[in-house]
């Protein structure tokens, strides 16, 4: 104990050093704690950006639906899937898919109809919130359609426009309806932009004569379940059906998400060299600094152990300080960016990117591991710092570290 | 993309042999007889004009379903069509006129422009396409023929025409054979082999009756190789050719009526 | 004199000289490194975004934006390209055709997206012909050849060799089909390309589309540096400002991108703005620290009578040559780290298992950096200003200093 009351009061002798050395690791560790909680933040708001739209962190379709996107291979017992996934509080949306003709006026173009639960659709996805014009679909059926951004321009359709919509039924006949255009959307990606035209799931299912088909099951936890886990829970509880995972259905975004992954843990690794040669120079300097001072206590007869031991709490002590000191600033700062966040659509407008739409809003997100990481660094950064030097200086003749410059 | 996408665009199914078989150019005395065959055939449809009644039946692993037709056409390049059955569809209304073609919808009354990009897609839920059945006779360069058997099959003394498309011909297909029933020049089937020259579709013309005034093959069914339990049949109720039709027959107000 | 007595005072000390230069080098060198890291990343997004596409700048007839149609294109390509190329900084102008059609094949039809380009352009930079993965991408010498999607080519049944009639409208409005044969698949991994496009020879497309003989939809720019585009695109403004052709920068063409990459260019921003400010308090620290623990020296120096001002003069000499030295050494750290990184690449595929090794067209799966000239001396220029300003800091105490209380 004593060890440390004359560490204390050592630290205290050179305010001005010690402020300085605190400062350097106080700092060195919030902003590391901050950079890599925004880093954090860039992947999930990556693949938030993916999953939160419209596809979700999973899906579930018939077995091969997929492949021919076949009108006829539908999920045969969808309550049961929205049973457990309600059981596991995940959010789950579903939807039937059919192509047609929409047409207003004179501009025709094909579509991909979607029939879907606008209550559940807005619950879960955002898909509902982006819109451009208008407004999305009621929770209940009242014959309104919203357009892909790209559908809408091209048959010059806007917000209230009649349209016009003929399509090949299930069961062969020749299915047409008037709908009105209730809203657009912002652009979410080119094949939704260029085609999506989003029903009501019981207008769907009377242009199609469908009796309720559902296509996809689209299942969204936002981030409270991992990918295998969400997997797991259904798999035993699904047969003719297959669940793949956002990276599996979207495997060119997932890749960019991989990419960007490791441009970011690059970073990362440039920003902790950048802050551990901040404590490192700021300790070395320091000790080197005090040679003198090791050479006139080993003079007037102190052990070398005494020294480093001297040496080790003083470090200790004000790594001890600078962490706490460091992660509390650090966690402020995160949590402030992590509530508040950087609105970067400073930089741009609206976010579309190979298939995915962007939330302009960038936020930290706070882990243990972005906590943990720096201060257990920047600790053992700290400590080798000042211990190299006091061993040489402990081992020093006396005489040569009091001259020692 | 889907395949399954609807409309009409008209003419019967028996343009393809009709392609095949307005044919001009000549080349040996083989090809000449195999030609003066197709000839034969084609002129079992030949007409400036027609009106008839028609039905189609699809058979899909999903669905079956009927539909009579009334249809109108003059010239290559304009015809009309019309529902009568199924209730549900009645008045349902089909225009074609050049590279044009419409649609009259009496549920929601409304005419709408099919556009380019649905020429993919199916037509009526068939097993055709709008594309195929607005397949024009500019095809006729399109092949050259060659007898391939001659004799008893099935009981019927047949002629076998092999038709090879030329190299550079807008053709998918690897090679159409056209089998016509010796005794009348009535086809029985056409077999389209793709580029493999394995089957990809086939087509049986039977039901020889009367139709039109003379004899001809009423029925006419095509089957896709690839789904053999799926098919589409065409059944002529009457026919009249060379009848006098006005072109305003063939209006977007004649598709509102 | 002043300068000697400088030069021969950081050698003094020479550890903490040391410790003062490698703080500046290497966070320097750190800084540089990040920046043309993250730069490396967008300019390869930019540049495969905007090769696959029309170029940075693109020209087409005026009303073809608002609605795309074949009839509207640019007829007199060939004089144009002449008037264009000669400005200084263009790589290389290449000529498009856009257009819409349906593929068809014994199996099927599909339809599809018909791009008509000039083969010996596009195979050098076109991530399409770097993704040929059976038969070969298209040639000048082609005629009715066409290069098609794995995923379209699995609907239609097609492999290399196989015919498929291609069926559109053309500038009038009439139906029209030609055959064509293929020439190779490509897989891109990213399905709305894969399942959906067409390249032809551009040649051939006109036929097809019934355009004049020079015709196209889009005639694209690519540059050799991206950096001049804003200038080269007023320029060709200023030339073609007597024809009826609109030019849009490729931030107008793919709008997406566009604020993709700048929203990723804000993030990085925020970064390097906290990097640099890390790497300045650092230096900050060390040159405080450095000139605080020579007080006792400087008391000595002012007691046998040395001015203050000349004091300061030697004390910011010092700061200078530190400064010099280490963002000397940071400039050549940083320029030949990230120049190593440019040359080899990064390729994150090792990292990650067999499964996910489709290669995407959205991102290469392998990291470059990009060294420029800007960045090595614009970053070396801001420290070595930053270091010059912060050493004036503790200077100031320095004339403050109590020399008795300090000699004792």
């Amino acid at each position: 104990m004593a060890v440390f009351r004359y560490a204390w009061r050592n630290l205290w002798r050179n305010k001005r050093r010690t402020g300085i050395t605190l400062a350097a690791v106080t700092l060195n560790t919030a902003i590391l704690i901050i950079s890599y909680s925004l880093m954090d933040g860039i992947i999930k708001h990556t693949i938030d950006s993916v999953t939160n739209m419209v596809t979700g962190e999973a899906q579930i379709h018939a077995e091969s639906y997929r492949g021919d996107r076949s009108f006829y291979k539908s999920i045969s017992n969808p309550e049961k899937i929205l049973k457990i996934a309600e059981l596991h509080q995940i959010g789950a949306s579903p939807r039937s898919y059919g192509y047609g003709l929409a047409s207003v006026g004179t501009k025709s173009a094909g579509a991909l109809f979607w029939g879907v639960d606008p209550a559940a659709e807005k619950d879960v996805f955002d898909l509902a919130v982006n819109i451009q014009d208008g407004y999305f679909l009621n929770n209940s059926s009242s014959g309104g359609i919203v357009l892909g951004k790209k559908l809408a321009r091209s048959l010059h359709a806007s917000v209230g426009s009649e349209i016009i919509v003929v399509v090949q039924a299930a069961d062969g006949s020749l299915g047409n309806e008037l709908y009105n255009v209730r809203g657009i959307l912002k652009s979410v990606g080119e094949n939704i932009d260029r085609s999506a035209a989003i029903l009501h799931q019981e207008d769907f299912s009377e242009l199609f004569v469908s009796g309720g088909r559902i296509h996809e099951i689209a299942m969204n936890s936002k981030g409270e379940m991992a990918l295998e886990e969400m997997t797991a829970v259904f798999n035993s509880g699904i047969s003719n059906l297959e669940i793949k995972n956002w990276k599996e259905l979207l495997p060119a975004i997932s890749e960019m998400v991989n990419v960007f992954d490791v441009v970011i843990w690059m970073f990362g690794a440039v920003f902790f060299m950048a802050a551990g040669l901040g404590v490192m120079n700021t300790m070395l300097m320091a000790t080197y600094e005090r040679m003198r001072e090791f050479g006139i206590l080993k003079a007037i007869g102190t052990s070398p152990l005494r020294i480093v031991g001297n040496m080790t709490a003083e470090a200790f002590l004000l790594t001890i300080a600078a962490s706490v000191l460091g992660m509390c600033i650090g966690i402020a700062g995160s949590y402030f960016f992590q509530e508040v966040g950087i609105d970067t659509s400073i930089f741009a407008g609206s976010f579309s990117f190979s298939g995915i739409a962007f939330d302009p809003v960038w936020r930290a997100v706070i882990s243990l591991k972005v906590i943990i990481l720096p201060v257990v660094t920047m600790c053992i950064t700290c400590a080798a710092a000042s211990l190299y030097p006091a061993i040489i200086a402990a081992r020093l003749d006396p005489v040569r570290a009091i001259h020692h410059v | 993309m889907g395949e399954k996408k609807y409309f009409f665009k008209v003419l019967c199914v028996c343009f393809m042999v009709l392609i095949i078989a307005d044919q001009p150019h000549v080349a040996n005395s083989e090809d000449l007889t195999s030609k003066e065959i197709l000839d034969k055939v084609d002129d079992l449809w030949r007409g400036d004009s027609s009106h008839g009644k028609m039905s189609m039946t699809i058979t899909t692993s999903h669905w079956k379903r009927s539909v009579t037709i009334e249809f109108w056409s003059k010239g290559k390049d304009k015809s009309l069509m019309r529902i009568l059955y199924p209730k549900k569809e009645k008045g349902t209304a089909t225009l074609r006129s050049g590279n044009n073609i419409w649609n009259y919808l009496p549920k929601v009354k409304r005419v709408i422009k099919l556009p380019s990009s649905m020429m993919a897609s199916s037509w009526m839920g068939s097993h055709f396409t709008n594309d195929d059945l607005v397949k024009e006779s500019r095809m006729v360069d399109d092949y050259t023929f060659k007898i391939t058997f001659e004799g008893e099959r099935k009981g019927r003394t047949v002629i076998e025409i092999t038709c090879i498309p030329m190299p550079d011909a807008a053709v998918v297909w690897g090679k159409v054979v056209v089998t016509v029933e010796k005794a009348g020049y009535l086809p029985v089937d056409v077999l389209y082999f793709d580029e493999d020259m394995v089957l990809a579709r086939t087509m049986i013309f039977d039901d020889v009756g009367p139709l039109g005034g003379r004899s001809r093959p009423r029925k006419t069914t095509i089957i896709p190789t690839d789904k053999p339990h799926e098919s589409t049949m065409i059944l002529y109720h009457e026919v009249d050719f060379d009848i006098n039709l006005k072109d305003n027959m063939f209006s977007l107000r004649t598709l509102q009526k | 004199m002043l300068i000697r007595l400088a030069w021969r005072n950081i050698w003094r000390n020479r550890r903490r000289t040391l410790i003062t230069v490698t703080s500046i080098a290497l966070g320097l060198g750190f800084a540089i490194f990040f920046i043309c890291l993250g730069d490396g990343v967008y300019y390869q997004l930019i540049d495969d975004g905007v090769r696959m596409q029309a170029g940075h700048i693109t020209l087409e007839h005026p009303e073809y934006r608002q609605a795309p149609a074949i009839d509207l294109f640019l007829k007199k390509t060939t004089n144009l390209r002449k008037r264009i190329e000669k400005i200084p900084g263009i790589e290389k102008t290449k000529l498009l055709i856009l257009g819409q059609g349906v593929a068809k094949s014994g199996t099927g039809t599909v339809g599809v997206a018909v791009i008509g380009v000039e083969p010996s352009v596009e195979i050098k930079t076109s991530p399409i012909a770097k993704k040929i993965f059976s038969g070969r991408y298209l040639d000048d010498n082609d005629n009715a050849k066409v290069v098609v999607g794995s995923k379209l080519a699995e609907r239609l049944n097609l492999k290399v060799g196989k015919k498929i009639v291609i069926t559109t409208n053309d500038t009038s409005g009439a139906l029209t089909e030609e055959l064509c044969r293929v020439s190779g698949i490509f897989k891109t991994g990213a399905e709305e390309i894969d399942g959906y496009l067409v390249q032809a020879p551009i040649s051939f497309l006109r036929k097809l589309y019934g355009l004049t003989p020079q015709g196209a939809t889009q005639l694209g720019v690519v540059l050799a540096k991206p950096d001049i585009q804003e200038s080269i695109q007023k320029k060709i403004t200023a030339i073609l400002s007597d024809d009826k052709i609109a030019v849009y920068s490729w931030q107008e063409i793919i709008p997406e991108l566009a604020s993709y990459i700048k929203l990723d260019k804000g993030s990085n921003i925020v970064l390097q703005a906290i990097l640099m400010f890390l790497i300045l308090f650092t230096i900050f620290n060390t040159i405080l620290m450095s000139v605080l623990e020579r007080n006792k020296e400087f008391a000595v120096l002012m007691a046998i009578g040395t001015k203050p001002i000349l004091l300061k003069a030697q004390l910011l000499l010092e700061s200078a040559f530190i400064g010099i030295i280490g963002c000397f050494f940071g400039v050549l750290f940083g320029g030949l780290a990230s120049y190593a990184l440019q040359i080899h690449g990064f390729d994150i595929s090792n990292l990650y298992s067999d499964e996910m090794s489709i290669s995407g067209l959205a991102v290469s799966s392998v990291i470059h950096a990009r060294v420029t000239v800007s960045i090595l001396f614009g970053t070396g220029g801001i420290v070595l200003v930053a270091t010059l300003l912060l050493s004036l800091i503790p200077m100031k105490r320095v004339t403050t200093i109590s020399i008795a209380d300090t000699l004792r």
